[in-house]
């Protein structure tokens, strides 16, 4: 820090400056107050559940191919 | 196999071991750049995803707490330039300190939002540095960056706010 302000806080207004910003921004409590883990796990498995893009991409091109060919729709269904 | 070689081979186990051992360090990491418990907390969560996502990029002979706070780092940034207030302050032809208390917390809140209105890579690395007066070398490792690239942006970070508080007519005490 010392060396810090040696060059580069030449100015006397500059260390004003420091000053006032610590005194506009208190100090925070940086003591995490709950595990986050349950949170973490919970983003995880709602990530996984999404349906990838090539599932949308396949999806999209049934959806395509059954406009332009509606008797295939019947071959789709008898194979179900 | 160590934990760090499992988590990258993708064990929730080991991952949960680690975050049960870097998410206090994270958090407060997190904490001091954008000062709201609440945000940090969510930011918390987003970086520990995304540790886990990049898992593959990860070198198990590496830092695993250096790494997950560069993540950690650019998370908080990005949160600093989406909510980064776009409106400036009115400002006032005399620069005359005043003693008066409420006066006082008045001119606080304005360094506050014109210190908010900085590029957030300039106000990240003026507030590690001048508000949490953490060492630089630690600062520059979380950056991705150099020790001086980051006091330069110390040193940006002061000019700019030095210009626009006397331009506001605010002078700090």
């Amino acid at each position: 820090m010392k060396e810090h302000e040696e060059n580069y806080m030449t100015e006397p207004n500059d260390r004003e400056i420091r000053d006032a910003l610590r005194q506009s921004f208190p100090p925070v409590n940086t003591e995490l107050r709950r595990d986050l883990w349950p949170d973490v796990l919970r983003k995880l498995d709602a990530r996984q559940v999404a349906v990838p893009w090539y599932d949308w991409t396949l999806v999209g091109l049934s959806a395509v191919m059954f406009l332009a060919f509606p008797r295939w729709v019947l071959v789709f269904a008898y194979h179900l | 196999m160590d934990l760090l070689q499992r988590f990258t081979h993708g064990e929730i186990d080991a991952f949960e071991t680690l975050v049960q051992q870097f998410q206090g360090d994270i958090y407060a990491w997190i904490v001091r750049i954008v000062r709201d418990p609440g945000t940090a907390e969510d930011l918390t969560v987003e970086t520990l995803w995304r540790v886990y996502r990049a898992r593959h990029r990860f070198r198990p002979d590496g830092n695993f707490g250096a790494w997950a706070r560069r993540i950690a780092t650019n998370l908080a940034i990005d949160h600093l330039r989406r909510s980064r207030p776009v409106q400036s302050f009115p400002t006032e032809p005399g620069g005359v300190p005043q003693p008066d208390p409420l006066v006082q917390r008045e001119t606080q809140e304005r360094i506050q939002q014109a210190f908010r209105r900085l590029p957030a890579k300039l106000q990240v690395a003026a507030t590690l540095a001048l508000v949490e007066e953490l060492p630089y070398d630690e600062i520059a490792s979380a950056l991705g960056t150099s020790v001086g690239a980051v006091k330069l942006r110390v040193f940006r970070a002061v000019r700019i706010l030095r210009k626009r508080l006397s331009h506001a007519g605010i002078t700090p005490k």
